[in-house]
């Protein structure tokens, strides 16, 4: 009896502890580095990279689709689309994002709505169409552009761009179970609205656009863009408008992960959008850039407390270079911000998160929008769209095609470039969001199995 | 064997001291958050809400006695927390990191019998081959004691587990080494759930937030007898209708926004509205106005306004199920659109003019900028089969859908008789939009009911100029016993001609952000065009109907009424503000652009010489042009619901597929 009440001590104890360095972790972690802390990790080599397209008139069966592309050098189909799913309807394809056990990819449109369900598990080279939410607006009370559709537990989380009142910026979290059920929204907070939150600026405009989290600090961040009136209008002529652009989020709000409730909202004026945290388990901060006043943002924790700073400046702002997509490296050190108007990628050395500072850039195109990197940083892909009325029309073809999805090395900060896909040319769209797949996630084979099917 | 090797694997336990990993990840080598401290407070229980997932599946398991069990029966009556896990994990932020906070658990709660007895906690393998129910009971040896139950359970087998991890998205995968051998470890995802009395999933905890402190919160607010079983309790709105039109502002107004001062006051988006009796509004006198003309043959009735708003508001009645007319025409932006100098339609697609306001359309002959159309009914199939507004492809797509969406079902018929058609379609929209009047404004009461203070000086000056020197009532017409403020004719201005000459500075002030106003090159946007059909033609208005070259640049004199809330101005929206309008007719208008002549310029501007107190004048009176029921008919379209697209709707995913 006193053996067996030591051992229940024991397990009161923790059953814990230091197994680690007695045994061998299950998980190696290679992955690119903006996904979910949540989400189930890549081992070596990703396979594929799926690609979010837009459909573009007058350009092969012009809907939206998501296209295959073989990425694994050991493939005999190396550089090359291998397939491809058309969804029905421009529905302004955006966004993307695994479930945690990434099993499915939820592809969310901003005009539509739509959430288009992959199931990418059952067979990694041909993505299937497993589901579509078509009731999204609906079913969250009125919440119009479904945007980032970030993993959580056997959930994902969903941010709005948007309302069905008035296709402004006001907009909401929402939240649905991995099987797409729909199960709560969160409205963004509001001055009429600020749900608890501390309005610590003078801005609380209840605009949306990215989500990640930093589970172990119990905090959630979010950023904000505009609402569907300027997102779907063209560019030319939404720069002529001086009513519409003066609808541009200008906020950051923390909030509280586990509850679901703002906590601050943080005055980031001029469109941040994009949100990469960082990796390292004592650094807990994130960074996102403004896509208006180019800028680098801080949002960090220090004494307990949430603050937000301005830590870079991108390119010239006067210029209005347009940072989108950005990809923190995983030590930590370097983040890479894409700029769409340029099409410029510039590396800044974030060693002391406080001062980014510049190191090296490189020219991807006329424009470029997005960029995935494996969880090593030695592997780097880029796509071009932004908006389909935003994207450049009849630009001069200097810098090779508009509308390309272009693979790299990286090693030290420099691009090996390996291939180039013309999206126009091969009459599939426009490229944006890119998510990556591998045998490797769902099977423990020996890789000479994965390579068959790779092969096959 | 199986009891030595679990007990040498507590023994090395024993003797770690956890605090080692404090600072370090979790990921893969160090310990998870549930091993330490919390290092953040954990939510105060019974402050926020859980909501429910999904129902917890039911499934057959085994128990250490070797007893076939449902787990719903196991569940019994209680709040449960379920791990599926495995006894040979050797993830240390694995199955054990479950197992170690499910001990703090009941250490903590059996010390609180009150909440401990209606917990119930459950470990159940996902290795039926290894983990017999012998196994499960040494791995859940002296756990026995307590308030808080705790289960271990298994299966007979992987037929009869894999419906239950199916169902519960758990997933495993064995592991194999190169020659394709079992390795005994299975990687899985860590998952622990909660479950509430009524068997539904509440929350799942990961490896990262799973922690003792956080799930006794969590089951605490499932008890809490404030929070309603932690869902969301919503209180009551009273709705109140304030009179006037303070409710006519966007959603987030933005004032002021090119100031460095500017602070948001944006409101909430709960929408909150008051049904009130339109029919009414529209079969009473209402001063100012002059009697409401119906189409011939119109039988106005309540059936057919309700169908009418239903339609007003739905954007399934739109091709790609986005656009409704309240989307151009938002009811707190004055039936117009503050926020879009012109509109933008399906697709994102470029729409030239400015949303008119609806209000009082009703009472006007003349629709559209360019004034071609004489009729509500007619002017309605205009936007829903615009390319660049509603984009639908023809009537009778749109007829043949109103037929198959589930809750239009008799609506038609109830109120006319008949199915949809292109003219009960027609009417339907017409009759909500004859009740839209608004009349009896400031100016109205001062000037036809006789009530001297009704108005401020500032505005009766206002009068006195817009009357007189001022000369706008020559188009803006005041008759004696009622006023629309327009002639219902077409003028050239010069304000379409400016557009068509297309001759902008070369740089352009644009505020990017509250402070920051910079010079952008007008050429690095304006040429930017993603698809040739998107080139903007030239506006050249009524002559855009008549394809008469006399009729260049003509368009609608708009009514003034409520032109307080209806900004911007101009058939293309191009001036902000009621100072911008009447400093634009000071001056004159547009004469010529360039080496180009205006010479269709309307005789009847020119020149006012208007003072600028003079000109505060006349803006003053024009906002004593605003409705006394704006607040009214807003709160009266927030009543209505906004149509979106359900699950039982036509489209190509659903089981009602449209067939063409």
């Amino acid at each position: 009896m006193k053996i067996r009440k030591l051992m229940s001590t024991v397990y009161g104890m923790l059953m814990s502890s230091f197994l680690a360095l007695v045994l061998v972790p299950t998980h190696v972690f290679s992955d690119e580095t903006c996904m979910s802390p949540y989400m189930a990790k890549i081992v070596g080599q990703e396979d594929y990279v799926y690609v979010w397209t837009l459909g573009q008139v007058g350009v092969g069966d012009e809907q939206d689709k998501l296209v295959t592309v073989a990425v694994n050098p050991a493939s005999p189909h190396y550089g090359n689309v291998i397939g491809h799913t058309s969804v029905g309807g421009r529905n302004e394809a955006h966004h993307s994002g695994f479930t945690d056990d990434r099993h499915y990819l939820w592809a969310a449109t901003l005009d539509t709505g739509k959430i288009f369900i992959f199931d990418v598990h059952t067979n990694p080279s041909k993505p299937k169409l497993h589901k579509v939410i078509t009731d999204f607006t609906k079913a969250s009370g009125g919440i119009v552009g479904p945007h980032t559709t970030y993993a959580l537990p056997g959930r994902m989380m969903i941010s709005g761009l948007s309302n069905n009142q008035d296709f402004g910026g006001r907009t909401a979290l929402v939240e649905y179970t991995n099987d797409g059920t729909y199960v709560a929204t969160y409205d963004m907070p509001t001055d009429g609205n600020l749900n608890g939150a501390v309005k610590t600026g003078q801005f609380a405009d209840g605009y949306g656009y990215d989500i990640r989290a930093l589970p172990r600090r119990n905090v959630m961040i979010t950023s904000s863009f505009t609402g569907w009136n300027n997102y779907m209008m063209n560019l030319g002529k939404l720069m002529g408008d001086a009513d519409a652009m003066g609808r541009f989020g200008n906020t950051v709000v923390v909030w509280d992960l586990h509850t679901r409730k703002p906590k601050k909202v943080f005055d980031v004026p001029g469109a941040p959008l994009e949100i990469r945290c960082a990796w390292g388990s004592s650094n807990n901060y994130c960074f996102t850039t403004t896509a208006l006043t180019s800028q680098i943002w801080l949002i960090y924790e220090k004494d307990n407390e949430w603050h937000a700073e301005s830590v870079g400046t991108i390119g010239d702002p006067s210029k209005i270079p347009l940072p989108v997509d950005i990809s923190i490296t995983a030590d930590d050190k370097h983040l890479w911000v894409n700029t769409w108007n340029d099409g410029m990628t510039r590396i800044f050395d974030i060693s002391d998160p406080h001062n980014a500072v510049e190191v090296k850039a490189h020219k991807i195109g006329d424009q470029v929008n997005m960029l995935s990197q494996s969880w090593d940083g030695n592997r780097i892909y880029f796509t071009t769209s932004l908006l389909s009325n935003w994207d450049k029309g009849d630009v001069p073809d200097v810098e090779g095609p508009p509308q390309f999805f272009k693979a790299y090395d990286q090693k030290d900060n420099d691009l090996i470039h390996k291939f180039t896909i013309d999206f126009a040319a091969e009459k599939l769209g426009m490229p944006h969001q890119m998510r990556f797949g591998a045998y490797s996630l769902y099977s423990k084979t020996a890789d000479n199995k994965n390579l068959a099917e790779l092969n096959r | 064997m199986e009891k030595l090797r679990i007990y040498l694997l507590l023994l090395v336990v024993f003797f770690i001291n956890p605090s080692y990993a404090q600072e370090q990840s979790y990921t893969s080598t160090v310990l998870a958050p549930g091993y330490n401290q919390l290092t953040f407070d954990a939510p105060v229980p019974g402050s926020y809400v859980i909501p429910s997932y999904m129902p917890a599946s039911n499934g057959d398991v085994i128990d250490v006695d070797g007893l076939t069990k449902s787990l719903h029966d196991i569940y019994d009556d209680k709040i449960v927390l379920l791990n599926f896990m495995y006894s040979t994990c050797t993830d240390v932020n694995g199955c054990p990191l479950a197992t170690a906070v499910f001990h703090k658990i009941k250490n903590i709660l059996d010390k609180d019998p009150v909440i401990g007895k209606q917990v119930s906690m459950i470990s159940l393998s996902f290795d039926p081959e290894n983990d017999s129910p012998d196994v499960m009971k040494l791995y859940g040896d002296g756990t026995d004691s307590g308030t808080v139950d705790w289960k271990f359970l298994t299966t007979n087998s992987m037929n009869d587990l894999d419906p239950i991890l199916n169902k519960y998205s758990q997933r495993i995968i064995k592991e194999y080494d190169e020659k394709g051998n079992y390795i005994g470890s299975i990687s899985h995802i860590l998952r622990v759930f909660l479950i509430d009395k009524d068997k539904n999933i509440r929350s799942i905890y990961s490896v990262s937030f799973l922690h003792s402190d956080v799930l006794i919160n969590d089951i605490k607010t499932l008890l809490h007898p404030e929070s309603q079983n932690g869902t969301m309790v919503v209180a009551s709105t009273v709705n109140v209708v304030p009179s006037g039109s303070s409710l006519a502002r966007p959603g987030d107004a933005k004032e002021g926004y090119e100031s460095g001062d500017y602070v948001t006051d944006a409101q909430s988006l709960v929408r909150t509205g008051v049904a009130t009796d339109l029919y009414k509004i529209a079969n009473s006198p209402i001063l100012g106005l002059p009697e409401l003309k119906m189409k011939e043959g119109t039988d106005l009735t309540r059936e057919k306004i309700a169908l009418g708003r239903k339609m007003f508001f739905d954007r399934r009645l739109s091709h790609t199920d986005t656009i409704s007319c309240a989307i151009c025409h938002v009811p707190e932006m004055g039936f117009a659109h503050n926020e879009l100098a012109t509109a933008v339609g399906t697709e994102g697609r470029s729409n030239i003019r400015n949303a008119p306001t609806i209000l009082n359309s009703a009472l006007l002959t003349r629709l559209f900028h360019d004034g071609r159309e004489h009729s509500l009914e007619n002017q309605v199939w205009g936007p829903l089969l615009s390319h660049k507004e509603m984009a639908n492809p023809a009537p009778g797509y749109l007829i043949k859908k109103i037929k198959n969406i589930p809750d239009y079902d008799n609506l038609f018929e109830e109120a006319y008789n008949t199915g949809p058609s292109i003219d009960t379609i027609s009417k339907a929209f017409a009759a909500y939009q004859y009740t839209l009047l608004s009349g009896n404004s400031d100016f109205d009461r001062w000037y036809y009911g006789g009530e001297r203070n009704a108005i401020s000086n500032s505005a009766k000056k206002g009068f006195k100029l817009f009357t007189g020197k001022a000369a706008c009532i020559t188009c803006h017409v005041i008759g004696d016993d009622y006023a629309l403020f327009t002639d219902e004719k077409l003028h050239n201005t010069g304000m379409g001609f400016k557009a068509s000459m297309h001759v902008e500075p070369p740089m352009k002030k644009v505020t990017l952000v509250p402070g920051l106003t910079i010079d952008i090159d007008t050429s690095s946007y304006r040429d930017n065009v993603a698809f040739k059909d998107e080139i903007a033609p030239n506006d050249l208005g009524l002559y855009t109907v008549t394809q008469d070259p006399y009729d260049r640049w003509k368009f609608r004199t708009a009514s003034l009424r409520n032109v307080e809330i209806t900004g911007p101005y101009m058939h293309n929206g191009a001036l902000q503000n009621l100072k911008d309008v009447v400093e634009f007719y000071n001056k004159g208008g547009i004469k010529e652009s360039g080496k180009m002549k205006n010479e269709m310029l309307s005789p009847l501007m020119f020149p006012l010489n208007l003072s600028e107190n003079e000109m505060n004048n006349i803006v003053d009176f024009l906002k004593t042009l605003t409705g006394s029921n704006v607040n009214e008919l807003i709160l009266d379209a927030k009543a209505a619901p906004i149509g979106e697209i359900s699950l039982n709707d036509p489209n190509w995913f659903h089981e009602n597929k449209p067939k063409y």
